[in-house]
């Protein structure tokens, strides 16, 4: 299942989800639904960091990287993220 | 030299001083991709190798996140390290010409990642004219770990960090330097390096 699955990162400071399989995200569109959401969001065509709680890098390959080592806030960003969003479930 | 908060570049840099060479650090900040644990870490690698030296290492820290966003904007994301590190270079000649600085040095050894095959440190070293000090180059990993470790920066090194988010999935192992120019022919060099030297902070 798509993010089923929140993972500490090989630095050991932030959580990373990895969807399988692999996603084509339409990064403009998330991007136009987080600033609308009030987030501020970095472009960098390939991935988007959006300002939530934590930084949040979202890659166009639907990997998505929540810059906290806590696994709970990690979890709950990501939720919130889903529902800003509409990731695929 | 070049100092990004890694195992291999306090043991490069504690190799110098041992011999005696007056040295100042330069770290590429590269938040938003990484956070703030690199450039932590590297004030901790200064002060154990300034204590061991008996002497204070200056550092320069020098935004390199626009740069990142630049090159993911307008280039092709395979080259994307060899892109990165021609504009660390760029960057720390120019802080090396500041200082009168007469060459540059990074705790690069061969083979290591991607970007540090020979194909691709010839293509990010030509864009500087400094000669460039690689004392760890023949090492292996172990080595320099085991080196870490008695100098005292291994701890540092490896508590909790982000990795570089900019590192494409598959970045490219060999690139040619007519395929690297043409690349920065997309983006505008000179104001990218002279917005990042000139927005440098000394600490």
């Amino acid at each position: 299942m798509t993010y089923s699955t929140l993972r500490l990162c090989s630095g050991r400071a932030a959580f990373e989800a990895v969807p399988r399989p692999r996603l084509a995200l339409d990064l403009p569109a998330i991007r136009g639904r987080l600033e609308d959401a009030g987030v501020t969001v970095t472009d960098a065509r390939v991935l988007l960091i959006a300002r939530m709680e934590r930084e949040v890098t979202i890659s166009r390959d639907g990997r998505i990287l929540i810059k906290s080592a806590d696994a709970v806030e990690a979890g709950q960003i990501l939720a919130r993220l889903r529902a800003l969003v509409d990731l695929p479930a | 030299m070049l100092m990004s908060g890694g195992i291999d570049s306090p043991v490069s840099m504690y190799y110098l001083l041992r011999q005696g060479h007056e040295l100042l650090a330069v770290h590429m900040d590269n938040r938003p991709f990484t956070d703030d644990t690199p450039l932590e870490k590297i004030v901790d690698h200064l002060k154990v190798l300034g204590e061991r030296f008996q002497r204070k290492i200056p550092l320069y820290v020098l935004p390199h996140g626009p740069t990142q966003i630049e090159l993911m904007r307008n280039t092709d994301r395979h080259v994307g390290c060899v892109l990165c590190r021609r504009f660390m270079w760029r960057s720390a000649e120019r802080i090396a010409e500041r200082e009168h600085a007469t060459f540059l040095a990074t705790g690069e050894s061969l083979g290591q990642v991607a970007s540090q095959t020979l194909s691709n440190m010839r293509s990010a070293t030509a864009a500087v004219g400094l000669p460039i000090v690689r004392p760890l180059i023949g090492f292996d990993k172990q080595e320099i770990e085991a080196v870490a470790k008695s100098i005292g920066t291994y701890g540092i090194s490896t508590r909790p960090g982000l990795c570089c988010q900019a590192v494409p999935d598959r970045p490219a192992t060999r690139s040619g330097l007519v395929q690297i120019l043409q690349q920065e022919e997309r983006i505008d060099v000179e104001s990218l390096i002279d917005d990042c030297v000139r927005r440098a902070v000394v600490m």
